[in-house]
């Protein structure tokens, strides 16, 4: 049966400028293939993808919420956030528009999300600018260590990627995890409190259900 | 009590004069204002609150802004208020389906204005949170009224609401299991219709929570409480494709299984364990909890995604086969079960698929249960289809409605699976002696039903084998050329011979009468056996004295033998011969001919048959279409054409659908009118045409019609001018294609030519660098040759410059060097 072991399920949502490559992104992670002419997502979509640890020898699910960039979603897509555990916030290196609108974005996940949430800025559609000039190349608008710098700034992971090679796709989400874990090690996150990130015994008889208490909260 | 005197002492005023219930009502909502005490307040709402069922109107024009802002300040402040304003609402908004109009009306009017603001509605989903018993609960109450009156303005308010959907998971949660309940009833209406919503709450962690309340009161067994929140999953799933790959991707589906009882890692060789198979259903809620689970493995069997094989899917599908098939769940889910498996059964080896079938032993009223042979899949389907299930024990010579749709739901699963040209093919080969063998090929079950001679007086348990088999064969040959022909061939054992009794080993010494008895008994073919029985019901039909009930039967078999025939025959000359050669004329003529019949079915499908002899004859033969036509022109065109028209409006063939093909009996044919015939009769249900007929006749009896009324000489008449067009433009379809042939043949000579060209090209270039190459080497072996002889000349002139300067010495006489004479010349 679908035997299914894993350590932790984390809780992905991907926000960012509509058409920056966020479908893009997930389905990159979770098929392995490019999505050429995806339609604007309506609301919500998921996708979830297992994903190993090496270092730590955890294996982890994740669960990947891809919002809809576009703004008349924004009230729907704001009630993901208050449930994750990470943030992929995405820009478009051909866009300085959307680079500059990520600051809005993340203000937005900071309203509204868990404090310890960890946010990872990616860069996308570094294919475009690559050297080699191919057909539909468009020039790069945000440098990269504009946005390292602002990353830092913020206390932001930083990557660029591409979702159409899959350059750094599935790393992004590595990395994200990877600080997560480490917060979990640090006891940032409470297992049981955080609704973002559910421990899983490995391999468990998948007739028991975890029994985690939740808690009220008052918003 | 206090409070009451004293709100009394309030409203009677000063004077104690009578008032109207208006001015009590403006003066309660004058108190309402946030200016007055906050118990003032309390007892004004309360006061309202018991006014309000007498006096909805007044409230709601006078007071209702009052209490929306009591709700807005103080229901948090003050539980007691808080509840007591929201029970006042929810007497203000009701709009009971039992109500007048008018109350209604009122009760949606109310509600519109309390959700004109979004400001209340999110105050009311914040309340929903408190942990108070009865705001809590009074919140829910009143959310459960305004959803039913304006779900889709709720559901908008829902999403932007800061506190939504968290408060909603945590009711999910709580103990107390009146507020759960409530809350799960809320959910429920909540999610309808929303895929925001359905996503919002499984992001959440819905399915898990509802999964647990599901754990927590036992499973299928449990109360009302696990029928909500399966229905709530349910809800969450169905047409939501996002909520689905959630679902499928999480540990939960394996126990939708185990709450049935199947095991979810059963391996593929081992049979489900008995007390899958076998459990007592007698518990309507059971069989309502397990009906849910079984439509939620359904939703998540189709939605397989890019891994349409992978174990879980397969598991889900084979548990829907093994509650179809081999458990005693109650019919209506068995049904279920067997129309939610995928349309595309590739992914099912139902062929090969060991089942046990289980039945009842008879008079134990299902308490004691024997089971069958395993059978393979394919073999249990057909024999549900055939004989019902339990071989119709239980049910007798009675046919529920739901033993009949169990059958229908069989048989659209054995459709499904004969999709493939191979596996039709396949099975009607099986059912083909073998060419070398003596030995005739073993009668399947299928064909046995087909060929079993009619019984006299005829039955309707007798009927629906034959009945039902001739629609399965028809499943089997449709539209496939290939399968007809072998059916061609197909020569059954006669069936007098029962058991193969009389049948010799073919290693055994062939007994004596045999060659006379195969002269008397000669087998066979299948369609002159159809054809002979075709004639046989038809004659019983036609007797006067057959009793009304009985007559009835032989309609539905002479529909179930046309059926088959007329789409065996179709577009199949060699059938049409056989079945011509067999006397077909004669036979279909007569009830064509029937004046007096308010029957129109069967006239109709005989008319619809004859058409397709007719146009189909097109192999040389004893009968040919100049044999047939004046038949037809002697019956009148117009009189069959009308005969096969109106099999449209017979109401048995007009009933049937694409999912409905079982129809109800009618109650006036029951079989004792007269005796007060018990009232069960009324759910017996019967079956006439399927859907794939019904399909297959209207795409096709225009044609038919057509046909009829062309010339017999015409060549392919199969519709008129229509073919006569179709031949032009095929003809010109050939044409152009013969030319583009040329052209490109044409091209393709040139270009090899050119190839040609190229290579031999090639092979020069080749010739020539070798030679090349081979001249640049000897040119440089003549070089080096040239230096070596060069430089041996000049060593020879300075020895000879050497040998004359020492003759000269000596004297001797020297001839001039040619040096030398240049430098005289130059001098």
């Amino acid at each position: 049966m679908a035997g299914v072991a894993w350590h932790y399920v984390l809780k992905f949502i991907i926000t960012g400028d509509a058409a920056v490559g966020k479908s893009s992104l997930l389905v990159r992670l979770t098929d392995q293939r490019f999505l050429s002419n995806p339609d604007p997502t309506l609301g919500v979509e998921f996708g979830s993808k297992l994903i190993t640890i090496p270092e730590e020898s955890k294996v982890v699910k994740l669960q990947c919420w891809d919002t809809a960039g576009t703004e008349s979603f924004r009230s729907i897509t704001r009630s993901y956030y208050r449930g994750a555990a990470g943030c992929l916030l995405v820009y478009d290196v051909t866009s300085r528009q959307s680079f500059l609108n990520a600051r809005t974005w993340l203000a937005d996940v900071r309203a509204h999300a868990d404090p310890n949430l960890t946010c990872i800025l990616v860069g996308n559609k570094i294919d475009l600018c690559a050297e080699d000039g191919q057909p539909g190349r468009r020039p790069r608008e945000v440098p990269a260590d504009e946005a390292d710098r602002w990353a830092k700034e913020e206390g932001l992971l930083f990557v660029e990627a591409s979702a159409k090679s899959g350059e750094n796709v599935e790393a992004a989400f590595v990395q994200a995890t990877r600080d997560i874990l480490d917060k979990i090690k640090r006891g940032m996150f409470d297992n049981d409190r955080s609704p973002g990130v559910k421990l899983s015994r490995p391999s468990n008889n998948t007739l028991t259900l975890e029994d985690d208490s939740t808690r009220t909260r008052c918003c | 009590m206090e409070f009451l005197s004293q709100t009394y002492i309030a409203l009677r005023g000063p004077t104690g004069a009578p008032q109207s219930p208006a001015d009590t009502i403006s003066r309660l909502a004058d108190r309402l204002s946030p200016s007055t005490l906050i118990a003032d307040r309390r007892a004004a709402v309360l006061s309202l609150k018991g006014l309000a069922r007498d006096h909805k109107a007044d409230i709601g024009e006078r007071a209702l802004p009052g209490l929306l802002d009591v709700l807005q300040n103080d229901a948090e402040i003050d539980a007691d208020i808080g509840k007591a304003v929201l029970e006042t609402l929810n007497v203000l908004c009701e709009a009971e389906d039992g109500a007048s109009a008018a109350a209604r009306e009122l009760g949606f009017k109310h509600t519109d204005q309390v959700l004109a603001d979004e400001k209340a509605a999110h105050k009311i989903f914040a309340l929903v949170g408190e942990q108070s018993f009865y705001l809590r609960f009074a919140a829910l109450q009143y959310l459960a009224t305004v959803l039913q009156n304006r779900r889709q303005v709720v559901q908008g308010h829902f999403l932007k609401a800061p506190a939504g959907p968290t408060s909603f998971i945590v009711i999910l949660d709580d103990k107390r299991e009146i507020i759960r309940n409530e809350g799960l009833y809320v959910v429920k209406s909540l999610i309808s219709q929303s895929p925001e919503i359905q996503k919002i709450l499984a992001f959440e962690g819905a399915f898990e929570k509802l999964f647990n309340i599901v754990l927590g009161e036992g499973g299928i067994d449990g109360g009302l409480a696990v029928q909500e929140a399966l229905a709530c999953v349910d809800g969450l799933l169905r047409f939501n494709q996002s909520n689905q790959s959630y679902l499928r991707a999480s540990s939960l589906p394996p126990l939708l299984l185990s709450l049935l009882g199947y095991p979810p890692d059963l391996p593929h060789d081992a049979a489900p364990p008995q007390q899958f198979a076998l459990q007592l259903w007698d518990d309507k809620q059971k069989r309502a909890n397990a009906a849910l689970v079984v439509s939620i493995i359904g939703i998540l069997a189709k939605s397989t995604g890019p891994n349409a094989h992978d174990a879980l899917t397969f598991a889900f599908n084979r548990c829907l086969v093994e509650i179809g098939l081999a458990s005693n769940m109650p019919t209506t889910i068995k049904t279920q079960a067997l129309r939610l498996l995928p349309t595309n059964l590739s992914i099912l080896p139902l062929a090969h698929m060991v089942l046990t079938p289980y039945i009842p032993v008879p008079d134990t009223n299902g308490e004691e249960w024997d089971w069958l042979e395993p059978a393979s899949g394919l073999d249990a389907l057909v024999e549900l289809v055939l004989h019902g299930e339990y071989n119709g024990i239980l049910e007798g010579e009675r046919r529920t409605k739901d033993g009949m749709e169990l059958r229908a739901a069989a048989m659209g699963v054995f459709q499904n699976f004969v999709q493939k040209d191979e596996i039709r093919e396949a099975i009607v080969q099986a059912m083909v002696p073998p060419a070398d063998a003596s030995e005739p090929a073993p009668v399947t079950p299928l064909l046995y039903a087909l060929t079993a001679p009619p019984a006299q007086p005829l039955t309707s348990a007798a009927v629906a084998p034959t009945h039902l088999a001739a629609f399965l064969f028809a499943h089997l040959l449709r539209g496939s050329p290939r399968a007809k022909a072998l059916a061609l061939s197909i020569v059954p054992r006669p069936s007098s011979q029962g058991a193969g009794s009389f049948f010799v080993p073919a290693d055994g010494a062939p007994a004596a009468p045999e060659p006379e008895a195969e002269e008397a008994d000669e087998p066979q073919s299948l369609l002159s056996i159809l054809s002979e029985h075709l004639s046989l019901a038809l004659l019983a039909r036609a007797r006067a004295d057959t009793p009304e009930r009985e007559a009835r039967e032989w309609d539905r078999l002479l529909v179930g033998y046309l059926t088959l025939l007329a789409q065996w025959l179709w577009e199949d000359p060699g059938a049409v011969r056989g079945f011509l050669e067999a006397g077909a004329i004669s036979m279909l003529v007569e009830p064509i001919n029937q004046t007096a019949d308010t029957d129109v079915a069967i006239p109709g499908l005989c008319a619809f048959l004859l058409g397709v002899c007719y146009e189909f004859n097109r192999e040389p033969g004893e009968i040919t279409r100049s044999t047939i036509y004046p038949i037809l022109t002697r019956l009148g065109l117009d009189m069959l054409a009308g005969r096969i028209t109106h099999l449209r409006d017979d109401d048995r063939f007009k009933a049937v659908g694409p999912d409905t093909v079982v129809l109800p009996y009618p109650g006036v044919l029951a079989p004792h009118p007269a005796a007060g015939a018990p009232k069960q009769e009324t759910d017996e249900a019967e079956v006439w045409f399927d859907w794939a007929f019904v399909d297959f006749w209207k795409s096709n009896y225009h044609t038919i019609e057509k046909a009829i009324a062309t010339d017999p000489n015409s060549l392919s008449a199969s519709a008129g001018q229509d073919t006569a067009m179709m031949v032009a433009s095929l003809r010109d379809v050939i044409r152009n294609q013969a030319s583009e042939i040329e052209a490109l043949q044409a091209q393709l000579k040139s270009l090899s030519a050119t190839a040609q060209e190229r290579e031999t090209l090639h092979e020069q270039i080749a010739s020539l660098s070798t030679e090349l190459q081979e001249a640049q080497e000897k040119s440089r072996e003549v070089e080096k040759e040239q230096e070596d002889l060069l430089v041996l000349l000049d060593e020879l002139n300075v020895k000879r410059r050497r040998d004359k300067a020492r003759m000269r010495e000596a004297g001797l006489d020297v001839s001039e060097d040619e040096g030398d004479e240049g430098d005289e010349d130059e001098e």
